[in-house]
């Protein structure tokens, strides 16, 4: 995800998305959302090296909504937020343990399923998801952030 | 290397594209503005599959369908086999039925009378030792019914061509003794002749003793015996075969051989009739 291209991390966006819309119907009966889009697009940011440019954030956010059916500026918008707070605090992340920053994500992660659900879809708004996802989110970072412990080698031309 | 919080520059062109943003989101959730934009993707999108799927989906498919229906062609052409064969044994019967019942009423009476759905049990054969049936004297042929959980022991087992045997034993599979099997006997009769047909141990014969004092009729080669019924076994009337050899044993005693018209080995359904 470094150094990633922009017709990949396209490419990769798209299947996340597909990917999403294909496991939100399974796990919205459990009240758990997992916005893998924008997951992943935070990771990039995360991981990048440098720091990215606004506009990208939010044509990034533009082309998911394109693909998603999103109405337009939702994502650009709650993009360009989460792509402005990873810069923001790029230097301090450092000093962060996992468990920090996976609760950083998590976090995130619910306000952005929060001002999702606010804008597409009030009539049916729950806090029981916001706080099921929460949960569930953190854990799935938690476990994927210890992934690294059981399987070394797959981490290993990044850790050098 | 660390990477450079954003600038107050930066901050501002956050704010502004937040700001875009939400303009966009007013305009598309109050004007649907960007309804133009989002009917193209996705016809877009739509138009891709479509041609995606015209290209290399169904060429696939219809490579596997041509495949399964040749497969269920075979498959029917299995059941009708199955069904033909059983319309023979049918056929056999309803030709027959003057030697098996009196008439229709007779059939739905007797029918009736025993609860029985059907005249006859379709059967397959499951194992037949054709070296045993050629060289020895124990012929047996093992059987088993489509459908059916009835005690068929002691029931007639037919053919296409005729009778073949009886049931002796019957559980998960049928065993059926044969006419040629040597402990088998069958009441025959030609005219005002009876006698007890034993089985040869040969193949399609069976052999037939009698008194020349007793029964004083001349018997001919070609001369045609059925099954008399008086065994309780068998229905009375059917074509059982024909004499093809005499031979007189001594002085008080002849006997002849039959030739069965039937032959187990010529087909491998048979009917086990409803017994008694």
């Amino acid at each position: 995800m470094r150094n990633i291209g922009i017709t990949k991390f396209l490419i990769i966006i798209f299947i996340s998305n597909v990917l999403e819309s294909f496991i939100a119907p399974y796990l919205i009966t459990f009240h758990v959302s997992v916005p893998i889009t924008f997951l992943i697009f935070s990771y990039a940011i995360f991981k990048s090296n440098q720091r990215l440019n606004p506009l990208f954030a939010f044509l990034c956010g533009l082309y998911v909504d394109l693909i998603s059916g999103s109405p337009f500026g939702l994502n650009a918008g709650l993009f360009t937020i989460m792509c402005y707070a990873i810069n923001s605090y790029a230097n301090t992340f450092k000093l962060f343990s996992y468990i920090q920053i996976c609760i950083f994500f998590g976090i995130s992660t619910v306000f952005y399923i929060g001002f999702k659900n606010l804008i597409m879809n009030l009539e049916n708004f729950s806090y029981l998801l916001l706080f099921t996802s929460l949960l569930a989110n953190v854990l799935l970072f938690l476990l994927i952030s210890m992934l690294r412990y059981y399987f070394p080698s797959v981490y290993l031309r990044y850790d050098q | 290397m660390s990477r450079v919080a954003p600038t107050f520059g930066s901050k501002l062109l956050y704010f502004f594209f937040v700001c875009i943003s939400g303009l966009f989101l007013y305009f598309d959730l109050n004007f649907k503005s960007f309804e133009g934009v989002k009917s193209f993707y996705q016809s877009t999108i739509i138009s891709s599959k479509y041609l995606f799927k015209k290209v290399t989906l169904e060429p696939l498919s219809f490579f596997y369908e041509t495949t399964k229906s040749k497969s269920d062609l075979i498959n029917q052409n299995k059941k009708l086999k199955l069904e033909l064969d059983k319309s023979y044994i049918s056929n056999f019967i309803i030709s027959r039925d003057s030697k098996f019942f009196a008439d229709d009423e007779s059939i739905k009476s007797f029918l009736d009378l025993n609860s029985f759905e059907k005249v006859f049990h379709l059967a397959k054969l499951q194992y037949f030792d054709t070296e045993m049936y050629m060289c020895c004297s124990k012929h047996r042929a093992f059987i088993q019914t489509f459908q059916t959980n009835k005690n068929l022991v002691g029931s007639p087992v037919i053919n296409n061509n005729g009778i073949i045997g009886q049931v002796i034993y019957a559980d998960s599979l049928i065993e059926v003794l044969l006419l040629t099997d040597i402990d088998h006997v069958l009441p025959i009769v030609s005219g005002n002749h009876f006698c007890n047909a034993r089985g040869s141990g040969k193949p399609e014969i069976v052999i037939c003793k009698y008194n020349n004092k007793l029964w004083q009729q001349k018997v001919l080669i070609g001369q045609e015996f059925f099954s008399s019924g008086m065994g309780g076994i068998y229905p009375k009337g059917i074509l059982i075969g024909k004499v093809v050899e005499i031979r007189e044993v001594d002085e008080n005693f002849n006997e002849f051989d039959i030739k069965l018209v039937s032959s187990p080995m010529s087909s491998n359904l048979f009917g086990v009739l409803e017994s008694l």
